[in-house]
């Protein structure tokens, strides 16, 4: 049995075929943006011709790509119209109107998908129950209609008031849309996200109506590439929960697969966490321009159900809301490539970057201004002769200039000093940002294993532990092509959720309960007819709750099966231990709320962890020694050096050493040893917490 | 330079690390508080200060409490010096003068210790939406003559004994209040970010160490001081004056001057608005903290908007107003509704400031809307408060438009219409920008905001809390004013026009329409360039009549 497994990143395309008798085939190939199925195309054709299989023998192809993320970052998405209810052109405009920035006024807002003129307005109202105030007029909707068509647009999102509680206004303009245009691609926000707050549901409509023509396209030519090897079954899609969708779902909900890339990551994350022992991981992907964090809680990716696309410079509410669950990421301006500067006579790092190009000054690509890995590089953890497995020489003497100039000068410190002093405060900006997915959100970091990966991920990640006090850090073998090997982990999957708020203690809690499940079930079965995946689904139900009174809710497991009058105590029960969880209390007494309530249906898949082809070298000997900076001795002392790939099981590493890996470069430091698993993953112990 | 009694990357660390202690102080309010207020509006801040009392760092939340936070915890220890403190102990109070000048603003005050000393203190500050007195939202502004009329006041108390609310204290706060639930679950939220937060620093001093830690804050508000004056220090000398006014304090009374003179004198700055109006007899003044909130962040904003908030940087800035004066009244001076006058502090500096500093200032604010509408909810029988928060668009800048519908000067959230919908007994008609309105200009200023909304109880309160019906926002270097506000009781035949700060009691079926004046404009309208014209045009901003009053505009509508 083989499948196949192809990410489309920034840079680079990744594939990986699984076969169930073999090790995998790993291919990196660079991303060809113009027509991304080209690289896919070829590296199809390299990896079936390698393994000698055929395109029929493959049972599967698994997918995940930017390219939603892309078009909307770029804004280069098809013209979208917006039309809402009369009265309200411009909720997509006003937003929610708070500044990113408090002391800036000459701030500007994100710009919306559709510009005002692309607005048009029908008259009708619901109200929060459903219950039609103003039916739909006709006449409105055919001024609307023909205003679509004649402003040529090529993609439509309806979002009404209080479309959430009644899809019905929306579901006859989508017909009369369908009548006068039935090829135009018409998006529905109550079908889409059925959830209270008009803004944000507004937003998730439009950027799926925005991006839909792109992905349509592009997602029929895949499906073209695929067929010419002679495919014959269907693809999937990584969604940006972490699920499998197919092709169908992904075309007409695009916005589902926006985080589809970082998605997959976690699930590689996950699955490394489980060979290693750890359930509970914490994901740091810290690569040139950013670091993105994401959790695993028990086995599972955590999941958000609404997140932010396209922040400007990764403050929180700069960006556009999506209403679709993703899994949790937090992305802040720190990698390899941000830039040092100072002010106020202290250190400042990111969120500007220098990314790949021109890079580092240490590149040699015209670099100028000093950045994390200049300092890492002046600090001996980088071997300027090993960089990319020795592709890429770098250059010191640069690094420590610029260091010199930007940071050393200025602060009156030593290069050394000054180096530290940026890789330390890259570390504090990474360490609250890991504050944030842990501690801020319930999560005890004495329990969490870090998984770091990325280009300069390891050789921070140790450090950053120890201070929010996680026990370990494991640094996968295969990092390099982490999202592709996660979407081998991946799961058939659909989820659907309702905004329906409920008094748990009301009489008719029950009953109501019962009726949203049976709705949420009916929408799960139509979406799993279209997935084309084969086997009977597990279902999980979930709820987000409140006190009554709060304006933010938590998530909890609800029990499954019947639904009977013992069940909104259950879901009571549920929502207690989860807020305990969280804030450390939970009041007895208080009314409970209920505000969403989500369903899963999960399909089965080839579980377990794939064997990615590590075997045991003999012996584990320090390749050499070189000084490296030592913050705790303020001084260059002889480090020892290893090269993974001679590293076997046998290994035992006592910091402060260093791992040289093709991929990155690992740093242990003082106080902290670390080992090998027998995947050949490498993990270290920072001597807190609670080691998996 | 000096050698530093830190080094560079210890302070960068310990000042990182306080600010981050003041996020997450946020995060943890704004997650668990019961107010549409707090937890949509986002109307709170959070401090963190030494055991000296100074404030060390706050968060990036609503500035309106930047006059107070910093004296706060002095005020505190006045009345409960350090030895009567404990663990777990947390004080509050909402005096309209201690505090940040009316009694909505709760302060709760919470002791750091490591090792039975104390090393410092936590601050969270939020706009409660009921604390009694004579209209429900305690903003009313016309007839309450005196801050007896305005709810309950609360001069330093202990609501929280080692961790205990005092049951007591709370059941007298909650008989006072209209929304008792909400104000009961804002304050425990409160308590909730506080012992978040001294959590978080008591670990993070016990890590830096005493003496590390006490020398990095004085460095850090050394820093900021220095900062400040060396920014200052780039302004022109000289004296800077503006004169605007605000419409009056309620229907058939005078306006209220708001006068400036602002003195760069090398590295210091002297904002006096001393020859403002006298202080009124209604809910509006000003109390010298919140004069001083509005100032500080002024020049702020003048000089580096990203500057990090402690009070040393509030050092070179001295707010000034004659006692007694609108600007730094006396108590029992009323100030429910003094939330109206923050952005005239703002626009009276911008025009002072544009003088100076041309390239920084911005034509005038559309005015905000911040009506409470209170009664009895039919569907529960019990009291409601709808607390509303409107903003409309800025003035032109001088190198780009005003950003349209933008939280004006505190910085909050508007609350969604299906939540209002869903959690009060009204419905909102309308909402949308408002075509024409903004002052034209070469950069154009942000249109007005409307928004309608529908009574649906028997009968019920509305407190307005508007400004700029009578003047409009100015424009500057040649821009035009935006257009002046409005607000409408019934539009229509039976139509009535209301004060911007009137008290209407409301039956159901009547829609009260708030129309926000538009924002002033930069520069000179004849040098607008066709392509804006044209895409305002477009996207229905301005009409093709607009355009010909407006900007001259012969064109293709």
């Amino acid at each position: 049995m083989y499948r196949i497994a192809f990410d489309i990143g920034g840079t680079f395309t990744d594939f990986v075929l699984a076969a169930s008798d073999a090790p995998p085939r790993f291919l990196k190939l660079p991303t060809t943006p113009d027509d991304p199925a080209r690289a896919v195309e070829a590296g199809l054709a390299r990896l079936l011709a390698e393994a000698g299989v055929a395109g029929q023998d493959l049972d599967a192809a698994l997918h995940a790509t930017t390219i939603a993320t892309n078009a909307i970052i770029e804004r280069k998405g098809a013209p979208t119209a917006l039309i809402t209810t009369a009265g309200f052109r411009d909720v997509l405009i006003i937003g929610r109107q708070k500044r990113y920035e408090t002391y800036d006024l000459y701030m500007e807002k994100p710009p919306p998908l559709t510009p005002r003129r692309a607005i048009f307005e029908v008259v009708e109202r619901m109200d929060h129950n459903g219950a039609v105030l103003e039916p739909l007029d006709s006449a409105s909707v055919d001024a609307a209609v023909a205003a679509v068509l004649a402003g040529g647009y090529t993609s439509v999102a309806v979002a009404l008031l209080h479309g959430y509680a009644n899809i019905a206004h929306e579901a006859a303009i989508r017909d009369a849309l369908a009548k006068a245009a039935p090829d135009l691609p018409v998006t529905l926000a109550a079908a889409l996200s059925p959830k209270f707050r008009e803004y944000e549901r507004t937003s998730t409509a439009v950027a799926n109506a925005y991006v839909r023509p792109i992905v349509d396209q592009y997602v029929r030519r895949l499906e073209g590439v695929l067929a010419a090897t002679g495919f014959t079954k269907s693809m999937f899609i990584m969604q940006s929960a972490g699920g499998l969708i197919s092709p169908e779902i992904a075309r007409a909900e695009p916005v589902r697969i926006v985080e589809s890339g970082p998605a997959a990551g976690v699930l590689m994350a996950a699955m490394i966490g489980t060979e290693a022992g750890a359930d509970h991981v914490i994901t740091f992907d810290m690569g040139g321009t950013t670091a993105k964090l994401g959790a695993v809680d028990g086995g599972a990716p955590a999941v958000t159900p609404t997140f932010e696309i396209d922040p400007i410079r990764y403050r929180p509410g700069s960006g556009l809301p999506i209403n679709v669950p993703a899994v949790e990421l937090l992305e802040i301006g720190a990698g390899g490539g941000s830039i040092a500067r100072t002010d106020l006579g202290v250190i400042h790092v990111g969120p500007e970057s220098a990314g790949a190009d021109p890079g580092p000054i240490c590149y040699g690509g015209g670099g100028t201004r000093a950045t994390v890995t200049d300092a890492n590089l002046a600090l001996g953890y980088l071997n300027p002769e090993f960089f990319n497995a020795g592709a890429m020489r770098l250059d010191v003497e640069a690094a420590r200039a610029g260091i010199k100039r930007d940071i050393a000068d200025p602060l009156g410190l030593s290069v050394e000093a000054a180096a530290w002093g940026i890789h330390t405060v890259a570390n504090g900006n990474m360490e609250r940002a890991m504050r944030i997915v842990s501690v801020e959100r319930g999560r005890d970091p004495r329990r969490y294993a870090i998984v770091a990966f990325g280009g300069a991920g390891p050789a921070h990640a140790a450090r950053i532990a120890q201070s929010i006090g996680a026990g370990s850090v494991i640094v996968p073998f295969g990092a390099g092509v982490g999202s592709a090997i996660g979407l081998l982990q991946a799961a058939p999957k659909i989820e659907v959720s309702v905004t329906a708020v409920m008094d748990l203690a009301a009489p008719e809690a029950a009953a109501g309960i019962a009726k949203v499940y049976r709705d949420l079930e009916a929408r799960a079965d139509a979406d799993l007819a279209r997935l084309g995946a084969d086997g009977a689904p597990v279902w999980n139900r979930y709820g987000y709750l409140r006190y009554r009174g709060q304006g933010y809710e938590i998530k909890a497991a609800l029990p499954d099966g019947p639904i009977d009058a013992g069940f909104p105590a259950a879901v009571e029960a549920a929502f207690h231990a989860a807020y305990a969880q969280a804030y450390g209390y939970h009041d007895d007494a208080a009314a409970i709320e209920a505000v969403d309530w989500h369903l899963v249906a999960t399909l089965p898949h080839p579980a377990g962890t794939i064997d990615l082809g590590w075997r045991a070298p003999q012996g584990s000997a320090p390749a050499g020694e070189r000084p490296t900076w030592q913050p705790e001795t303020g001084a260059f002392a002889p480090t020892a050096i290893y090269d993974r790939r001679t590293l076997g099981v046998d290994a035992d590493i006592v910091g402060p050493a260093i791992v040289e890996d093709p991929e990155a470069t690992i740093v242990v430091p003082a106080g902290m040893r670390a080992r090998l698993t027998a995947h050949g993953h490498l993990v270290i112990q920072t001597g807190k917490g609670t080691p998996p | 330079m000096n050698t530093p009694a830190v080094d560079p990357i210890t302070l960068t660390v310990v000042w990182n690390g306080l600010l981050a202690i003041a996020e997450e102080m946020g995060s943890t309010l704004r997650r668990t508080a019961f107010s549409e207020a707090v937890r949509e509006g986002e109307d709170f801040s959070t401090g963190v200060f030494d055991k000296q009392a100074r404030l060390i760092a706050q968060g990036n939340f609503t500035p309106g409490h930047l006059g107070s936070m910093p004296y706060v915890v002095r005020t505190v220890l006045d009345y409960f010096p350090a030895d009567t403190l404990q663990p777990g102990d947390a004080i509050l109070l909402n005096d309209s003068f201690l505090g940040s000048g009316h009694f909505p603003d709760c302060f709760l005050v919470s002791p750091a210790y490591v090792a039975d000393a104390l090393i410092g203190f936590v601050v969270t500050t939020a706009h409660h939406i009921d604390v009694g007195g004579a209209a429900p939202g305690s903003q009313r502004v016309h007839g309450v003559t005196e801050a007896f009329q305005e709810g309950l006041r609360i001069l330093p108390v202990k609501l929280i004994r080692g961790g205990t609310f005092d049951g007591d204290l709370m059941r007298m706060i909650l008989g006072n209040v209209r929304v008792p639930e909400k104000v009961e679950g804002d304050l425990r939220a409160q308590a909730n970010a506080n012992r978040a937060g001294a959590r978080r620093l008591e670990q993070f001093y016990e890590n830096q160490g005493a003496a590390v830690a006490e020398a990095a804050y004085d460095e850090i508000l050394d820093r900021s001081e220095a900062r400040m004056r060396s920014l200052i220090g780039d302004i022109p000398d000289g004296v800077y004056s503006f004169d605007d006014a605000l419409d009056d304090y309620g229907p058939g009374t005078p306006p209220i001057v708001v006068a400036v003179d602002v003195t760069v004198d090398g590295e210091e700055i002297e904002v006096d608005f001393s020859r403002s109006s006298d202080q009124v007899p209604a809910a509006l003044n000003a109390y010298i903290n919140y004069t001083r909130a509005y100032t500080v962040f002024a020049v702020k904003v003048f000089c580096d908007a990203l500057l990090p908030q402690n009070s040393g940087g509030m050092r070179p800035i001295k707010t000034k107003a004659r006692e007694g004066c609108f600007f730094n009244p006396t108590f029992p001076a009323p100030s429910g509704g003094r939330a109206a006058v923050q952005i005239r502090i703002f626009d009276a500096i911008n025009g002072a400031l544009a003088q100076a500093l041309p390239h920084r200032a911005m034509g005038a604010f559309s005015h905000w809307g911040n009506p409470n509408i209170g009664g009895i909810d039919p569907k529960t029988g019990k009291s409601f408060v709808m607390y509303d928060l409107a903003f409309g668009g800025y003035g032109g800048r001088s190198d780009k438009d005003g950003a349209e519908a933008l939280a004006p000067v505190m910085n909050c959230r508007n609350i969604p219409v299906e939540v209002h919908e869903t959690n009060n007994p009204v419905r909102i008609r309308r909402l949308e920008l408002m075509a024409d309105t903004g002052g034209a200009g070469t950069y154009r200023g942000g249109a007005g905001l409307r928004k309608d909304i529908e009574l649906l109880a028997d009968a019920a309160v509305m407190t307005g809390l508007g400004d700029r019906h009578l003047r409009q926002p100015f424009g500057v270097f040649g821009g035009s004013p935006g257009a002046a506000a409005r607000t409408i009781l019934n539009p229509g035949p039976n139509a009535r026009e209301l004060g911007s700060k009137e008290v209407v009691d409301l039956r159901k079926s009547d829609i009260v329409s708030f129309r926000l004046a538009g924002a002033g404009g930069y520069g000179d309208p004849g040098k607008r360039t066709a392509s804006r014209i044209e895409a305002d045009l477009a996207d229905g901003y301005v009409t093709p009549a607009g355009a010909r009053r407006d900007y001259g505009y012969k064109g293709e509508a």
